[in-house]
């Protein structure tokens, strides 16, 4: 029994930008998520994936529309919104000079994880994500690749059910883009909701259970591999990607 | 708001610190040495530097009368009369040298029983400059008669050859000196006697010359007043003039109190720069440093409230910069124990516990606005580099507003009460002497106060403000607001340099013109060089720094004349609707200098404001509005805006009128050059038909003169332009 988690509803975004004026980075975009579910954003550099995660995450405020994350709109309950969201990405670094203990621990206080427990839930996190043999060196000290796993450490660490993945994989190599796959597929296996933004095809295709194919702002299908492939008549991510992004009478409206 | 996360935010960023050994070496282990030993050496070069001085022999020679015959003053007999002073003067010489040393004057004491101040002769050599700059001589005495006033003045007769920086002095005139100088001679000498005049010769530039000479020249005038009030007494004079009137003095501040205003001027300045120094070396880290690193967007997405990050951040600033200010007072009252650094004399503080804790509450919501605008800073900067950058003018500004409270005369029962941090600062100068005036000490308190929450409020709203959030992937020209963001802002930068040069110009009176114009201009660059680098405006393309077509410059020669005759026609216009007054008309021609050499004249009036008027109105104005006009009311705005910067009400027709023409010149030849050439030659020669008929405005030409000049300035307009590359 799935329960929706994360309600995104005509939410746009758009900004002052130098170089090219009024900027739309988001139009009217529409998704819902439910629990226990990858739910992945694909589309192109500056298609508004970065932007939509952000704008869920409170960081960025919509210029219009709304979303909800466990029923706390981002507007009026951002405090609440984050508390029950971990939100990672390639440029969410970690505070260098802290060991991994000592960043989990700095983070489950922050995110207000009960007091009580956080002892507890840190030694618990640092066991689940096998960090034990270093917990106590510096983040400076660490491998990208344990880096990667402190930095997932730390966004599960106040136990949110939901969770955001902004084009994780950026800059890693196979084996650790590989391994990181295998700890969202975890995540999403202990039942929490997990948004996921890509651009790198193979990615979503072997992760996500829906995927919303979004460019220049727009939401262009939303729908499970198998129905985008029935849609489109088309086997490969790759070529259903193409098809909705390039040959699709929704792109007549933009200015060529 | 948690206590919780924001004490874990404080930890977490003293932890940083605690782990980076770089920046505690550097920002606050060194400090601690460096200061005092800064400190200690400047004392000990000061004393070793006046011990030298009042120690040693200085060498003097005295012109033989012969020397002196060819002096500037010779009467009738120039001969006798200058010997006769110059054995006038020995005398003098002799008796002041037995005094030397004895009231030696300001700043140099002479010692009880130490070494004195010494004088030896030599002889007087061939090359007076030569033997000064080599030191075989400090000071050089000539006689001669004549009654002369005791200034200085540099004497080319007696310094021949000499380079340009040997001068004559023999201190400043005053009352007495006078009666002095026409009391002559010594006692001994008959009245009818050519009065003896003094003129020493020395370097400035060498200390021990001009030690010398000042030891000498206040032993001279010491004997000579010696000498007139015991001639008074003599003269039937009935009181020794020493008896006249003594003055006492009787202090009835005690010393707490005079220790008190000494501490009072001073505790704001220094608390000030504590808390920036101190508080600086979390604040540029704390939003400028976590942006640049990517933490901050990792905090961010925390349930962390923005409050508690800002909070946190102050409260991290605030302990950083106690703990720094704690140890940097501690250490420099250490040395003073140990008598390494002078304690400051007459210095007895003692602060009663109550009025210490309320100094402490009293500077509380000044180091929170500090920590505040260290933060906002940092928070509205992109990069650590860029929050250093900017920290400069906040310490500077700051430092500024502390340094009121030594001001004399200012009491918080004032407008100041009004200026946060200043009215904190009088206020504990207040205390410290003993008064206090509660109401307006809440109110200066609460006036600092409110100004710090809305910095801290305004930090909130900068983590807040998305363009700032990320380093990583959003435009640097989001943050500092890059050459697009001008257009939009231009205006707005306009109003406040008029505002700010009307508020200037109407406050300055009777200042010299040629610093009035100095300022002026000044400002324009300087306002201009700010929207640039602000910007990030490309330089070439903001000021059009382009060759024109080469028949621009005739096309100059041509419009100027014209587009003075048109200005002078503009105003006989306006004059129509509001008639000049006479008195306007004079004192333009004194402000405009017209008692100036002609060349100063051009430069002032003409060539300067033809390269910064024309940098920030044909430069930077009309790039700023040229994306967001069409170009008719491009030039009429640009035109218009710069004959209201003449914040004169007659001058602003006919500078509108050249403000619109100097903006064709640049649009038309793409190149500001030609235009500030117009400029300055319009300039010039409104200048100069204005020194020549002794008044701005020429008799009613007819009318064809206008039309005459209209038909030349399109001709010059079309010289100007860019010609289409030949088919």
């Amino acid at each position: 029994m799935s329960t929706i988690q994360v309600e995104v509803q005509d939410l746009s975004k758009s900004f002052f930008d130098q170089s090219r004026g009024e900027v739309n980075a988001v139009r009217n975009v529409d998704f819902e998520c439910r629990s226990g579910e990858i739910f992945g954003l694909l589309g192109a550099n500056g298609a508004g994936k970065t932007t939509t995660l952000r704008m869920i995450s409170t960081v960025l405020q919509p210029s219009t529309g709304t979303a909800r994350v466990l029923g706390h709109d981002v507007l009026r309950e951002p405090v609440e919104v984050r508390r029950n969201l971990g939100f990672y990405s390639a440029s969410t670094a970690l505070y260098p000079r802290l060991t991994a203990r000592e960043t989990l621990t700095l983070f489950a206080r922050v995110n207000k994880y009960p007091a009580e427990r956080t002892k507890d839930r840190v030694e618990e996190t640092i066991e689940r994500f096998g960090l034990g043999d270093y917990a106590g060196a510096r983040i400076e000290k660490l491998s990208t690749g344990m880096k990667q796993k402190v930095s997932i450490a730390r966004t599960v660490v106040h136990d949110p059910p939901v969770l955001i993945f902004d084009e994780p994989t950026v800059g890693l190599d196979v084996l650790n883009a590989l391994d990181l796959q295998k700890g969202i597929q975890e995540l999403r296996d202990d039942g929490k909701t997990i948004l996921f933004s890509t651009h790198i095809m193979s990615e979503a295709e072997r992760l996500c259970d829906r995927i919303a194919i979004i460019d220049k702002g727009r939401i262009r299908a939303c729908d499970g591999l198998e129905g985008l492939r029935a849609a489109t008549s088309r086997h490969y991510l790759e070529d259903i990607f193409v098809h909705y992004v390039t040959g699709n009478d929704d792109t007549a409206d933009e200015p060529k | 708001m948690s206590r919780r996360t924001v004490g874990a935010l404080v930890a977490n960023d003293l932890r940083q610190l605690a782990r980076n050994p770089r920046l505690l070496i550097f920002a606050v282990a060194l400090p601690l040495v460096l200061w005092p030993l800064m400190w200690f050496l400047t004392s000990l070069t000061g004393e070793r530097r006046q011990e030298r001085l009042e120690s040693r022999t200085y060498l003097y020679a005295v012109a033989d009368a012969a020397a002196a015959a060819d002096g500037p003053t010779a009467a009738d007999d120039p001969t006798a009369a200058e010997d006769s002073a110059a054995a006038n003067g020995a005398a003098w010489l002799e008796r002041a040298l037995a005094t030397v040393g004895e009231d030696a004057g300001a700043g140099y004491a002479a010692p009880e029983d130490g070494p004195a101040v010494r004088f030896e002769r030599v002889p007087a050599p061939d090359d007076l400059a030569a033997a000064l700059e080599a030191g075989e001589l400090h000071v050089h005495v000539a006689w001669r008669s004549g009654p002369g006033n005791d200034r200085a003045s540099p004497d080319p007769g007696e310094a021949a050859g000499a380079t340009g920086d040997t001068g004559a002095a023999a201190g400043e005139p005053t009352d007495d000196d006078r009666e002095a100088a026409a009391a002559t001679g010594d006692e001994a000498a008959a009245t009818e006697d050519p009065v003896p005049r003094a003129v020493l010769t020395y370097r400035a530039d060498l200390d021990a010359s001009n030690a010398a000479e000042g030891f000498l020249r206040r032993a001279l005038q010491q004997t000579r007043v010696e000498v007139r009030d015991r001639r008074l007494v003599a003269a039937g004079f009935e009181t020794d003039p020493a008896d006249l009137l003594p003055v006492e003095r009787i202090e009835t501040a005690s010393q707490e109190q005079t220790s008190g205003l000494l501490l009072g001027r001073i505790l704001t300045a220094i608390i000030v720069l504590m808390m920036l120094t101190g508080g600086s070396i979390v604040a540029t880290d704390a939003l400028a440093g976590e942006k640049e690193r990517g933490t901050l967007e990792t905090l961010l997405t925390t349930a962390a409230r923005r409050i508690e990050i800002v909070v946190a951040k102050n409260l991290s600033i605030l302990s950083v910069a106690l703990i720094t200010s704690v140890l940097n007072i501690a250490n420099i009252v250490l040395w003073m124990q140990f008598d390494v650094i002078p304690a400051p004399e007459g210095l007895k503080l003692v602060v009663p516990i109550g009025t210490g804790l309320l100094l402490v509450l009293l500077y509380a919501p000044a180091a929170v606005l500090l920590s505040s605008a260290l933060l906002l800073v940092s928070g509205r900067s992109k990069t650590y580099k860029e929050a250093q950058l900017l920290f400069a003018p906040v310490m500077l500004g700051s430092l500024a507003i502390a340094a009121i409270p030594v001001l004399p005369g200012i009491e918080l029962r004032s407008a100041i009460v009004l200026v946060p941090i200043a009215n904190l600062g009088v206020a504990a100068r207040e205390i410290l002497t003993g008064a206090f005036d509660w109401p307006l000490l809440a109110a200066a308190w609460t006036v600092t106060a409110g100004a710090a929450a809305l910095l801290a409020l305004a930090s909130v709203r900068a983590l807040s403000a998305e363009k700032l959030i990320t380093a990583s992937d959003t435009d640097a020209a989001d943050l500092a607001g890059g050459p697009a963001l001008f257009p939009r802002r231009v205006a707005r930068w306009f109003a406040v340099l008029w505002a700010l040069l009307l508020v200037w110009q109407l406050n300055v009176g009777g200042i010299d013109s040629r610093l009035l114009i100095a300022i002026n201009m000044s400002i324009f660059g300087a306002a201009a060089w700010l929207m640039i680098v602000r910007y990030r405006l490309p330089l070439r393309e903001t000021l059009s720094l382009r060759a024109p077509p080469a028949t621009a410059w005739l096309g100059v020669l041509i419009a100027a004349p014209a587009g003075l005759v048109l200005a002078n026609g503009v105003v006989r216009l306006a004059s129509l609707a509001m008639p000049i007054p006479e008195e306007w008309i004079e004192a333009m021609a004194d402000a405009f200098g017209a008692d100036l050499p002609l060349w100063q004249m051009l430069f002032f009036f003409a060539v300067l404001p033809g390269i910064f008027e024309e940098i920030a109105f044909r430069g930077v104005l009309l790039h700023g509005l040229r994306t967001r006009l069409r170009p008719v009311p491009l030039v009429l705005v640009a035109g218009i805006a710069f004959g209201f910067f003449h914040v004169d009400l007659f001058r602003i027709p006919p500078t509108a009128l050249l403000g619109i023409f100097l903006v064709i010149a640049v649009l038309r030849s793409g190149s500001i050059y030609p235009a500030m050439a117009w400029h300055a030659l319009h300039n010039a020669l409104a200048l100069g038909s204005a020194r020549v008929e002794q008044i701005p405005l020429p008799e009613q030409p007819p009318w064809w003169h206008y039309a005459l000049a209209l038909a030349a300035l399109l001709l010059a307009f079309r010289l100007m332009g860019r010609q289409a590359k030949a088919p």
